[in-house]
């Protein structure tokens, strides 16, 4: 090549030429760039950075839990933002065609990871048997994982005779394999147990099928099974005395304020004394004195309604819409069975997840450990919401332009 | 590349987006009750009513006090306070109509209070009642143990109180002082030491919820700083014989107090200090206001003959007369417009210097220190200055909450008469620490030395901080204190003396004895006496100084000979023993006292 010969003809090349400049691929209509879903990934950013700063306010004056270091939570907080968002990058780089050839593996490698948890090398945190310590201070939580390979499987069988042309809608082989592939992950689970990751699961199956377009009898059908599986649960005796005092404690808060109802309680008289505009970041009296456990992680929401009001609460609110909102435009706008089921999948979980973990602070759902997405302290659940976000990403980035 | 038909699937997400309105909606109405509706009531709640900080002060142990090798004389044991919040005894908070009445019964035998007392206290109104002080570790467990055991208990709390104990009981309890309820050291050493001995409380702050701690929610905790553990110089040997010696004189001779001082002639170290009658500072039950004083040191009296040292010091250091000089003296002597006399009506005494001193004669006192000067005011001034120079008239600078300097007025303020009864030990008033030391300089070879009390304290770490080393001061010459102390032995030594009660066998003594009137304790003018009798052992390498003080005595005759010189060998003769004093290996001079 002989450019550099002389600056006009550099840029007839670089015009009309088949290679072109880093900054022009980059804004070109069908560039990753353009094509990128903006106000999602924007959004995803804002609640992690305000989760930065809650868990930073929760934590800084937590000096058992720090290490003497206050920003020990902050930093690692944002450690795990980075990583999520490379992870989240390499998905779609990755690409969607590629990533639904890699999905049984990764199905199988998140089952292997789970069933790790029930070996030797899992631990037990809270009550659930749902963890395995790395060392040096770091764990990882399977489950979070798990949802993902979950999304993923059931989509690739869902989507693979309507992809094919064959038929419209998934036939009921179809999702009677993809009801099997996901009841393997929650067997697992339930065998930890870790009873809220199941709730999560069962409406990830949902969300799934709902997207697949999967007839509205096999909905029906498994609402009911569900229902039905609640009360041979609830009869049976499987839960723990924790998790049925956390029912008899949502039922009636007041009913033993210092020991179960502890937790509901503060964290309403936290939120509660925000008022309109809060108490100021860093200024909450409940969040310095530390009276909510486990407030950097799921009952973060707590140091919002405090510090920043009914005003912050609903910039959170806000942020979580604008992400559900370009995951069901993602969703619908796919080309092909297999990225809607994918995004339905996502919606379903990043969605319920936000309900449980808001609902519990604010008194309307029972308590139960699930963080709020992408805000809360957590690396598994921080690496896999941004997984998410990439997996919805490389969706809307093989859509056509016409769109 | 083609869009995937959606069909059914366009009304479900459709369907997925409003019930997400639908979800959001409800949050931010759930948000308003909560934050705009009832968030006054939460506010509230989060300043006071349900979480609050509290604040726990962590005592500080309070230091020991012990003697110069270590015995405790005072010590500080674990100890716990039962309380209670009675509003948690009601029966909406109990649970049962009769909370007081089972708890009372439950605990009753365990703290040793009436249950009857108990019920009463936990039936009472308001959030606070003490069921019992100061009880035992394993009193504490045992409660501890019901209350486990016990819901109705869940109202009885326990809190650190330490108590404070003296193992020796009334064993230099006056000269210790007590420590008040509320742990502050009241009077006595435990007064003047307590900035040391009490220490920096600690505090613990917590945050509880319904009566019970957090333990999630942080806190904060600041250790306690011991205090630090004071040693005294005292023995407590020595202490123990002087303290029975001066109680049954007290007893038998039916005086209103008596004291020993007994101190180390080279260091000024006091190694035994005690007043009877005395008290055991662990049971304050029974000691009336006027007990608590310490006498030995809070106690001025005129001290009479045993002055006269000091008189005769200065008579000699001026070379006014030496102790072979002939004084003649008369039965009765004029002066101003008093007649004086002595102890003993006699005819006219041909007395040397010592025998003025041995037989103790006022008359030939006043006659010696009338050659001190030329006229009246030059022999005021001299006798002030000596008498001065021994510390009276000023603290003895041991350091003690609420000594007596005693009186001495300046020269030009004595009136006629004192100038005259200054010289052998009226109208001027001091204490018997204050009166003991002057027999110490002279036995130091007239270096005084300031007393102590206090060798040095323990901090925490176990290191051992010692007193400053105390203030030396020359009061005479070495030979004039020589001089003076061989006209002491006589008055022990010499059978013509008045202390031959004070004669240790084996060892020269020097002392002097004093009976004086004592002025009325309860009015104008003078009741009674106040015998004592100084002196120290062994005359010829002193060791010890040891004075003795009756203040009223009245049951047995009232000379500081009979009454003390025994007090005074009990003592020494003790003192002696412990510090390993070799007999005296030199005769005694035995100056002549006549002529």
């Amino acid at each position: 090549m002989t450019a550099g010969l002389s600056a006009g003809k550099l840029r007839v090349t670089g015009r009309f030429g088949p290679q072109q400049s880093g900054l022009r691929r980059l804004v070109a209509r069908d560039s990753p760039f353009r094509r990128t879903d903006w106000p999602l990934l924007l959004a995803a950013t804002g609640l992690s950075l305000i989760g930065a700063l809650l868990v930073y306010s929760a934590t800084r004056g937590r000096t058992a839990l720090t290490h003497g270091d206050p920003q020990y939570f902050l930093q690692r907080h944002l450690v795990n933002l980075v990583v999520g968002m490379v992870l989240g990058a390499g998905t779609v780089l990755l690409g969607g065609r590629r990533l639904r050839g890699v999905a049984p593996f990764v199905y199988i490698g998140s089952v292997l990871l789970l069933l790790a948890v029930l070996s030797p090398l899992g631990s037990t945190v809270n009550g659930a048997h749902s963890w395995i310590v790395l060392g040096g201070g770091f764990s990882i939580q399977p489950a979070e994982f798990g949802k993902i390979g979950m999304i993923l499987a059931m989509a690739m069988v869902l989507a693979a005779r309507v992809d094919a042309g064959e038929r419209e809608h998934p036939d009921h082989r179809s999702v009677g394999q993809a009801l099997l592939v996901a009841l393997v992950p929650m067997v697992v689970v339930l065998a930890q147990p870790d009873l809220g990751s199941i709730m999560v699961m069962v409406v990830i199956v949902m969300g799934c099928l709902l997207a697949s377009g999967a007839s509205h009898r096999w909905i029906a059908g498994l609402v009911g099974a569900g229902l039905l599986g609640c009360v041979v649960i609830w009869q049976a005796g499987v839960l723990s005395q924790y998790q049925i005092n956390r029912f008899a404690a949502f039922a009636n808060p007041a009913l033993d304020p210092a020991g179960t109802g502890y937790n509901t309680s503060q964290a309403r008289i936290a939120i509660g004394s925000g008022g309109l505009l809060g108490k100021g970041l860093f200024h909450g009296t409940q969040t310095g004195g530390q009276f909510v456990p486990e407030q950097q992680t799921d009952f973060v929401f707590t140091v919002a309604g405090e510090e920043l009001g009914f005003v912050g609460c609903l910039v959170i609110l806000g942020l979580l819409g604008v992400v559900l909102w370009r995951a069901c435009r993602i969703a619908r706008l796919a080309t092909d069975l297999y990225g809607t089921i994918v995004a339905g999948g996502i919606i379903a979980w990043i969605a319920f997840q936000a309900f449980e973990n808001i609902g519990m602070t604010l008194g309307i759902m029972p308590v139960t450990g699930l963080p709020l997405p992408f805000v809360s302290y957590g690396g598994s659940s921080m690496f896999a919401v941004w997984i998410a976000v990439g997996l919805l990403q490389s969706i809307r980035i093989q859509r056509p332009l016409s769109a | 590349m083609k869009r995937v038909k959606l069909g059914r699937q366009k009304v479900r997400l459709r369907t997925a987006v409003v019930a997400l309105g639908v979800v959001g909606t409800l949050f931010a109405g759930r948000l308003i009750q909560l934050q705009a509706v009832d968030g006054p009531v939460y506010a509230a709640q989060a300043d006071v009513t349900e979480n609050r900080f509290v604040k726990v002060v962590l005592p500080a142990e309070r230091g020991a006090i012990t003697d110069r090798n270590g015995n405790v004389l005072a010590d500080t044991v674990d100890a716990y306070d039962i309380t209670a919040d009675p509003s948690m005894f009601t029966p909406s908070q109990a649970k049962v109509a009769d909370g007081p009445a089972r708890a009372a019964a439950l605990l009753a035998p365990v703290l040793g209070v009436d249950a009857g007392t108990l019920e009463r206290k936990l039936s009472a109104k308001g959030r606070y009642a003490m069921l019992a002080a100061q009880v035992s570790p394993a009193a504490r467990q045992q409660v501890l143990k019901l209350k486990n055991s016990n819901p109705v208990l869940a109202g009885v709390f326990d809190s650190e109180h330490s108590k404070r104990v003296y193992p020796a009981g009334d064993l230099a309890g006056n000269l210790l002082g007590f420590v008040s309820a509320d742990g502050k050291g009241t009077g006595g050493l435990e007064g003047e030491y307590d900035p040391l001995l009490r220490g920096h409380d600690g505090k613990r702050t917590y945050v509880q919820v319904g009566g019970r701690r957090v333990p999630t929610a942080g806190g904060k905790e600041d250790p306690a700083v011991p205090g630090r553990d004071v040693r005294l110089t005292l023995d407590r040997d020595l202490q123990w014989t002087a303290q029975q010696a001066i109680a049954d004189k007290v007893r038998e001779t039916g005086a209103d107090s008596g004291s020993v001082v007994a101190i180390d002639v080279k260091t000024g170290q006091v190694l035994a200090m005690a007043s009877a009658p005395g008290y055991d500072p662990g049971d304050l039950s029974k000691v009336t206001s006027r007990q608590l004083a310490f006498p030995a040191l809070q106690e001025a009296f005129e001290p009479g003959s045993t002055s006269k040292v000091m008189s005769m010091s200065a008579v000699i250091q001026e070379h006014a007369a030496e102790p072979g000089t002939h004084v003649t003296v008369p039965g009765t002597l004029q002066r101003a417009d008093r007649v004086f006399h002595d102890d003993v009506p006699h005819g006219d005494w041909h007395l040397t210097l010592t025998g003025v001193l041995a037989k103790s004669s006022n008359i030939g006192t006043i006659l010696a220190t009338e050659q001190l000067g030329k006229n009246r005011t030059q022999i005021n001034d001299t006798l002030y200055s000596y008498l001065r120079r021994f510390g009276i008239g000023q603290p003895s600078g041991i350091g003690y909450p609420g000594e007596t300097r005693g009186i001495l007025a300046k020269p030009q303020d004595w009136n006629a008469s004192q100038q005259y009864t200054i010289p052998f030990g009226q109208g001027v008033s001091m204490n018997a620490l204050q009166a003991t030391s002057v027999y110490a300089t002279v036995a130091n070879g007239g270096v005084r030395v300031t007393p102590t009390l206090v060798a040095g304290t323990t901090g925490a770490d176990g290191r051992f901080t010692p007193s400053p080393a105390p203030k030396e001061t020359r009061a005479i010459s070495a030979s004039t204190a020589g001089t003076v102390s061989d006209m002491l032995e006589a008055v022990v030594g010499n059978d013509g003396g008045t202390g031959t009660y004070a004669r240790i066998p084996g060892y020269r003594v020097a002392g002097k004895t004093g009976t004086a009137n004592r002025p009325n304790p309860n009015g104008p003018g003078y009741s009674g006496y106040t015998a004592s009798f100084i002196g120290y052992a062994p005359a010829d390498k002193p060791r010890i100084a040891i004075g003795c003080f009756l203040q009223g005595p009245h049951k047995t005759g009232h000379f500081g000979g009979p009454l003390c010189g025994p007090v005074f060998k009990k003592v020494a003769e003790e003192a002696l023993t412990e510090m390993n004093v070799a007999p005296s290996g030199s005769p005694s001079p035995n100056l002549p006292i006549n002529w």
